[in-house]
Order: structure tokens, then sequence, then C-alpha cells
């Protein structure tokens, strides 16, 4: 008895190593829990620890450890120090002349082809990347009950936006998201930002004034993830329909196997059996797809971001161009209005401004013929 | 960023190289190499910080691979240092991480009790700091995956096959303890045959009876084979063993396939309809495939600027209304640049078209 469960536990070892599917492409399904406790298992708790061991602890468990004089370590640290390793040219902005290297070579040629470029300003999409990385790197919570413990997992998820223009369909827009093993799947869907939740419906142009009370966020609360098989459905509210249901009544007439399903806010990452580099899917808004590709898991290290309020946490946004009113090019627009006579092209947006100037006269009646919705540009997560 | 992948490959690869010929596994002698080829300066260059991340990430996952096998032991401890040098030279702050999966882990280990063993101090020592300093990074897979199918050639792991022992597969299968089993199994079968039998009958010598020693000095002659072929290209003066063996090689390969392919199978007379003819290509097929620029139709502007310019008007370079120098004086005017795409590659030659 004993020998067969030992055998199982090999087998159940090995069977969560995770290994590559098809190389550099994805991984084969392991069970995150099993992964996490197989690294634990290897590692002695120093070395995924976020305080450093005293040097003089090291030097002495290294000289017991090879069993050689303090004198040796002493000529090996001369030896083996960074210094050795240090360049004679001290400016690290400018690539040295004598180029050796033939990566140094490539960059020069680029370098001098990006000065030929009459562009000199910024970028300004590497400064608000900068300014995300600022708020998370390396930060250490204020309440120390918020400090992520030693030993957790982070896993990476990449968000590819939905694809609405089929022009736009080359291009891979997403967003980046860490999250925290022992979070529930409910914190990772309400981290996720699309447009398409905020979103109001209703036509508005006899009642420009009316503020709709409502986004669509607040009105369809279901969504799903789909991962390995089984789908994961929010149930948190009363609102929330098992969207997956007509999915899963679909393939049952059809030749797939059968599918399950689980409550998205029992579920934690560390549960999920699941591949890495791997697309799988999370609809909400009954028809809003996004494709999502777990593309990291890792422990925790000293370096990372170890507030836990913080996670889950973007560190990758693709920023989408915001849309201006076709009047006047200054302002975002937000409405839109369609089968429009006085517009020029149809549909066509226009700011709050510029909309009332030109469809409703001084006492506010409507001029004209056309429907107006509300629009809420893209680029409103920028 | 991806396009710097080969030639850091190709830096790892010369560092690697002269460290293999100096067939020793000192630090000392690594850190000269490093400092005479002023590795270091891998990471200079005008760079934003992100960028300056980026770079340190991919030189760490280029170099990551020499630490673990199939490389012989001497390019594992140069992957080592490598990785040491790297790790501390880079510019990113934080540092950048080497990233460590769990199926490489254990080949970790076992490197390390080999190096304890082999009393390899500076090994070691290398690899105890860089377990101190937090370098390594513990991960499920050695780089982030993104579905990504389409790659281009540079990105395919080509294993350097200098840095890796040659294939020992016919001595791993036939050992000792085997080839002593073996002349078990045949004496107990020998002795078990002439027991039924009492005459030999010629038509049961199935086996060959001297199996063992056939086996044994067939081994004997594939190892000294190996090895004096090993010690032949040695000596070899010139461009380099590998190059020849390697042109000979795909010339090989080259004259195999044109011979299978330049025979046409004749269908059988029911198929008389669909004989199969042989069409030529025109590019040599011993070079690997450049893969085709998606040819992409013209856009409306190129289209429209190209039907502009050859109706006439071709005297001043383009006429269109520049909004932000309206009121520039028109002499002032500066002719303008034109812009050329960067080529990351200058020395890959186009399509064989």
């Amino acid at each position: 008895m004993a020998e067969s469960s030992a055998l199982t536990c090999e087998e159940k070892q090995d069977e969560n190593v995770p290994v590559y599917e098809f190389v550099d492409v994805n991984s084969k399904e392991f069970h995150i829990g099993a992964f996490r406790d197989l690294w634990l298992d290897v590692l002695s708790p120093e070395v995924y620890s976020y305080a450093d061991t005293a040097p003089e602890i090291e030097d002495v468990e290294f000289i017991e450890e090879m069993g050689i004089e303090p004198k040796t370590l002493e000529e090996l640290k001369t030896i083996c120090s960074v210094d050795s390793l240090r360049s004679p040219h001290e400016d690290t902005d400018n690539v040295p002349s004598d180029l050796h290297l033939s990566t140094l070579k490539l960059r020069k040629r680029r370098q001098d082809y990006k000065e030929t470029l009459t562009r000199d300003t910024a970028d300004r999409h590497e400064v608000y990347a900068n300014e995300m990385e600022m708020m998370s790197v390396g930060k250490k919570p204020d309440n120390h009950s918020d400090l992520i413990p030693e030993g957790e997992i982070i896993l990476t998820f990449n968000i590819m936006y939905p694809v609405l223009f089929q022009r736009f369909k080359f291009v891979r827009a997403y967003q980046t998201l860490h999250v925290l093993g022992s979070q529930k799947l409910s914190d990772l869907r309400d981290a996720i930002c699309c447009v398409s939740d905020l979103q109001v419906f209703g036509e508005f142009s006899n009642t420009p004034d009316m503020v709709p009370q409502f986004i669509s966020k607040d009105h369809y609360k279901s969504a799903f993830f789909f991962f390995n098989g089984t789908f994961f459905n929010d149930t948190r509210f009363p609102e929330c329909q098992d969207i997956s249901k007509t999915t899963r009544e679909w393939t049952r007439t059809r030749d797939f196997p059968e599918f399950k399903t689980a409550k998205m806010e029992d579920t934690s990452f560390y549960d999920l059996k699941i591949k890495v580099g791997f697309p799988y899917l999370y609809t909400h808004q009954g028809d809003c797809e996004h494709v999502i590709i777990l593309t990291d898991v890792r422990l925790v290290h000293q370096d990372d971001c170890l507030d836990m309020k913080l996670y889950p946490l973007i560190t990758h946004k693709h920023r989408v161009v915001t849309r201006k009113c076709s009047v006047c090019h200054l302002y975002i627009s937000r409405w839109i209005t369609t089968s429009d006579a006085f517009a020029p092209t149809d549909p066509c947006l226009f700011c709050d401004q510029c909309f009332r100037m030109f469809h409703y006269d001084d006492k506010g009646r409507k001029l004209g013929d056309f429907l107006a919705y509300a629009y809420v540009d893209p680029g409103t997560f920028n | 960023m991806d396009h710097f992948r080969g030639p850091v490959k190709t830096d790892c690869e010369e560092l690697l190289g002269r460290f293999q010929m100096t067939e020793s596994v000192r630090y000392e002698q690594f850190a000269e190499i490093w400092r005479d080829m002023d590795f270091s300066s891998i990471f200079y260059g005008k760079l934003e910080p992100n960028d300056r991340r980026r770079f340190a990430r991919l030189v760490l996952s280029v170099a990551s691979p020499y630490f673990f096998p199939p490389y012989t032991f001497q390019i594992r401890v140069g992957g080592l240092y490598l990785l040491y040098g790297l790790f501390n030279t880079q510019l990113a702050i934080p540092k950048e991480k080497i990233r460590v999966a769990l199926k490489d882990w254990k080949d970790v280990m076992q490197f390390q009790k080999d190096a304890v063993n082999a009393k390899h101090y500076d090994v070691v020592y290398v690899f105890r700091k860089l377990l101190s300093d937090k370098a390594f990074c513990f991960t499920a897979m050695p780089t982030p995956l993104n579905f990504r199918i389409k790659r281009e050639d540079g990105m395919k792991r080509k294993i350097c096959e200098e840095f890796v022992d040659p294939p020992s597969r016919p001595q791993e299968l036939v050992t000792t303890d085997v080839l002593e089993e073996i002349a078990n199994i045949h004496e107990h079968y020998e002795g078990v045959k002439k027991a039924i039998f009492t005459e030999p009958d010629p038509n049961l010598n199935i086996v060959q009876q001297n199996l063992v020693s056939k086996l044994n000095s067939t081994i004997l002659t594939y190892s000294s084979w190996q090895m004096n072929r090993a010690t032949s290209e040695q000596q070899d003066a010139g461009e380099g063993p590998s190059n020849q063996e390697c042109s000979s090689r795909a010339q090989l390969l080259a004259s195999i396939k044109s011979k299978s392919y330049g025979q046409v199978i004749e269908a059988s007379k029911s198929r008389r309809h669909r004989q199969a003819e042989l069409v030529t290509t025109a590019g040599p097929d011993i070079s690997p495939d450049v893969p085709k620029k998606k040819k992409r139709f013209p856009s409306l502007k190129t289209r429209t600027q190209l039907r502009f310019r050859t109706q006439g008007n071709t005297s001043e370079g383009s006429s269109l209304t520049r909004l932000w120098c309206l009121s520039a004086v028109k002499e002032e005017m500066e002719t303008e640049k034109k812009k050329k795409k960067f080529n990351w590659n200058p020395n890959k030659s186009s399509d064989p078209t």
C-alpha cells in the first residue's frame, strides 16, 4: 500500500511540473497549488525570503560546507568580486568607440538612425508607462498585515481587447494584470477595465438633458471565465445569470466533451488547473469576449510590489487614441448621432457643447431629424 | 527589442567559445576574457530606463540556456559565470532576475553537487553569491509565453553543436552490465536448447553464436572512430572544422534531396491522367527559406500620391499643404528629408525572385 501511494505521489509530482506542450508556445496544464508546493519543497526558506542573511553567517556556512580555510574564502571573494567585471569605459550613456560586440554595432546603427528623425520629444506612451510603474514597483505596505506572505505565487495575465473592427485585428492590444495566487477569480474580474462596461443605453435625442443614471456595468453583471473546460460564473449578485448555459446546451448537442461549471468567487487561483501561454476566454456584458492568456507563474520576490491591497496590479495597458469631436477637434466626444441630416458623416461624433449648439435652438427645441446616443470613448482608461 | 536577439546570441557564443578553448573552469580565466571583450558595455547606449530593463531581460533569457543540459560541464560553468556577470553589470534598477523553471531546478542542484564534489570552489562561491543576492526568480516556464505561433527564424532555439558532448547513445545503451546480462541469457538459452534437442538442429541456429563479443567490438570501434574524428577536426587548420563539416553535411543533404525529388514516380496505368510533373524551384534549396515579405496592398494615400505624381507636377517634391508652416516664408522652407526605414538586417539578402 505504501509503495503504490508513493508511486502516485511521484506521478502527481511529475504531472504538476510544467513542461512545454509546444516549445516556446504554451505549456501543458498543471495545478497551481501543487506547483507552488513543489517549489517550496525543493527550496530552503532563506532562498525566497525577503530578508537577507548576514554576510558573516553566510561565510561561516560556506567554510563549514566546503571544509576550507577562511583565508581561501577571502581569496575567492577578491577573485570573484564584481570589480573584476568592470569596464574601462565609465560612461554608460554612450556606445564605446571601439565596437567589437555585434550587439553594440546594431545599437550604434539604430542610434544613428534615430538621430536622423526629426522628433525629439519624449514618447508619450513611455511617460505613461513610467508613471504606472512608479506607482507600484518595490512598494512596501504601511500596514504590516498587508504584506504578501513569503512563498506566494504571482500570476501574470494578458487580457486582449476585443476586436471590434476587422481592420484592426492585426494589432494585439492587451493589458497585463498581476494577481496573487490566493486571490479569487472575482478579484481579477473586477480589475479588468473594458470600455463596454461603461456603455449607456438609450436614445436621447428628445431628452438631451436627462443624465443617465445607469451604466452597463451596473445593469448586466453576469460574466464568466472559461479555463480548461470549466465555466466559472459570477454569482455574487442576484441579477447575475448563468450566461454559459446557452453554450453548454449547444455543446451537448454536438461532439464536445461535457463542460463543468463553478463559482468565480469561490475559486482561488491555487485551485485552478491551467496551461501557461494558452488562450482562454473571459466574457461579460453577454457578448463582449476577451481572450485571456496566462503568461507567467512565479514565486514572489523581495523586489516586487509587496502590498496586498494593490493587487490585482496593472503593469501594462495599451492606450487607445481618444476620438475628438468632429466639429471643434478639441473636446472629447460624448455624443454619437446617426441618420443626421446636418452631420457630414454617419455616424458622427460630437462633444457636448457642439452637440447642443448644432442640434438644438436657444429654447432647447430639437432641430431636424436625428438619433443621438451617449458615447463613451475607448480612451477613457488612458 | 527582439531584433537584438541574434547579435546577443553571437556575442555570448563568442565568449563561451573562447572560454571553452582555455579548457579550464577557473573564474579568473573567464574574467580575463570578459574584460578583453569589454562585455559590460553590452548594456551601454542611449536607452530609456524601460528599454534598459527590456534589454536586460532579453540578454538574461538568451544566456540562461547555457547553464542547463545538454551542454557540457565546462560550458555550463561558463554559462553560470556569464549570468553572474550580466546580472551584476546590468543597468536596470531594480535588477532584472534570472528565471529558473521548476523542471530545470533538479539539473541546477545536480550541477552544484558535481561542483562541490570536484572542489571547484569558485563555481560554488559564484553560485551561492547569486542565491544570496536573490538573483533567481523561481518560475513555471523559462520565459513568459504569449502563444506566439508565428515566429521568425531567429527565435527558434538552435543548440550550438560545439558546446555539446558528442552523442554517445550507443555507448550508453551497451554497457558492461548489459553485455554481462546478454552473455548470461545466451548461455542459458544454449543450455536449454541442448537439453531439449540431443542432436543440434541447424535450423534452430537463429542467434549468432558470438553475439556478445561482436557487440563489444562494434561499440569499441565506434567510440574510437568518434575520438579520431574529433582529434582530426581539431588538427584541421583554416576557417573552422565545424564550418566545413556543416557545409559538407549540407551539401550531402542537398544531394540526397535533389535525388529524391528529381525522380518522379510514374503513376500507375489506372491513374495515367494524373501523372506527376517535376517542377524545378528557382533558388538553391540549401539555405533556409527566407520568409517572403507579405505584399501589402498599397494604402489609399500611397495610391493617390503615385497617381498624382505620374500625372504631372513632378518639379516640386510634394505639393502637400503643411498646416503648421503656412506662415513660413517660402524661401526658408527646408527641403524635405527623405525618410528611410531602418533596416534591421542589412546582411540578409532579399528574396531570390
